[in-house]
């Protein structure tokens, strides 16, 4: 069995409610390793990406860069570009408005084009109903609230309380 | 005549073996209808290769299948059935219709990778019973199935 496969699924079947937090990490560790396929400029930018999915902070950034390293690496590496982009769709949503003042909408997100502009507006229309206006829409892009980092904060803070607080 | 061997005796009552059992056949069901669903609707300039290739592997699929579920009887268990119960079994991503034709290969691959994953640890949980049967089993379909990734990944390349 390859590695990349161990690293991804071994325990979990890698669903929206059961990805683990690092898959894609591994993903993009694995393809820092591919010796020979990867140019010095992609690097810097896997890097780039690894961090921002690391500290799940600024999905627009991930994806905008994740669409540019797709354009350029894909070719060479499709598997590896697959399991990314099955993860950012399980691990990201778009959150759409589609009139200004009205209340947001929450829209999954398909990642089947190569740049953000076409995946915008994919989001936007998977919300919008028949004939409904659009003003000044707005789609913003974020991580899903992951249950696993919700668990482990609480442990962390059980941890915590009990050296804190003496028994 | 003795129709157990002293192995399957043993093995018997082990729910955790009989458990990873039916996983696989649950693996292999889902995989089956997925590879179906890829046979029917791949299109492009790798199609005459892929449908074919796609029908080859559900048929292996579906006969795997029948061997598992016979395995899980011979142990005195009981074989899991119905389309939703083994889709919430096996809890794999699925795809839909519409898609490239390097996303089916690269969504089976995923696929595969899950049973290759079950099936290891079923095959090392019978090797740990003693379970000699069990784990020829589960070595012969962890080789249909590493070598179909292999052929998919090569696809790809």
């Amino acid at each position: 069995m390859n590695s990349l496969a161990a690293t991804i699924c071994t325990h979990e079947p890698c669903t929206s409610t059961t990805c683990r937090l690092t898959c894609a990490l591994e993903v993009i560790d694995e393809l820092l390793q591919a010796q020979g396929t990867v140019r010095g400029e992609e690097v810097d930018a896997l890097l780039d990406l690894r961090s921002l999915l690391r500290h799940r902070e600024n999905a627009e950034a991930a994806l905008a860069l994740f669409c540019q390293l797709r354009r350029t690496m894909e070719e060479r590496h499709y598997l590896a570009f697959y399991r990314l982009r099955r993860w950012l769709e399980n691990q990201i949503e778009a959150t759409v408005r589609i009139v200004r003042g009205a209340p947001e909408r929450t829209a999954a997100l398909r990642l089947d084009w190569y740049c953000l502009e076409p995946v915008r507006f994919h989001c936007l229309q998977s919300v919008r109903q028949l004939g409904e206006p659009v003003l000044a829409p707005r789609v913003r892009f974020t991580f899903r609230a992951n249950t696993h980092q919700v668990e482990d904060g609480r442990q962390a803070l059980v941890a915590l309380a009990s050296d804190v607080i003496p028994t | 005549m003795k129709t157990a061997t002293a192995t399957t005796t043993k093995t018997k009552s082990d729910t955790r073996l009989v458990d990873g059992l039916n996983l696989v056949l649950a693996d292999c069901y889902q995989l089956m209808a997925l590879t179906h669903l890829a046979h029917w609707n791949v299109e492009g300039p790798g199609f005459f290769q892929l449908h074919k290739a796609f029908e080859h592997q559900y048929e292996e699929l579906f006969h795997a299948i029948d061997d598992i579920a016979e395995r899980v009887r011979a142990l005195d268990a009981y074989a899991i059935g119905g389309l939703s119960k083994l889709a919430q079994t096996a809890d794999m991503d699925e795809f839909g219709p519409t898609m490239s034709q390097k996303d089916f290969v690269a969504a089976l691959i995923v696929a595969h990778e899950k049973v290759i994953d079950d099936a290891t640890r079923t095959r090392d949980h019978a090797a740990e019973m003693s379970d000699l049967e069990t784990q020829d089993l589960m070595i012969k379909r962890l080789t249909f199935h590493q070598k179909t990734v292999w052929m998919l990944k090569s696809f790809l390349k």
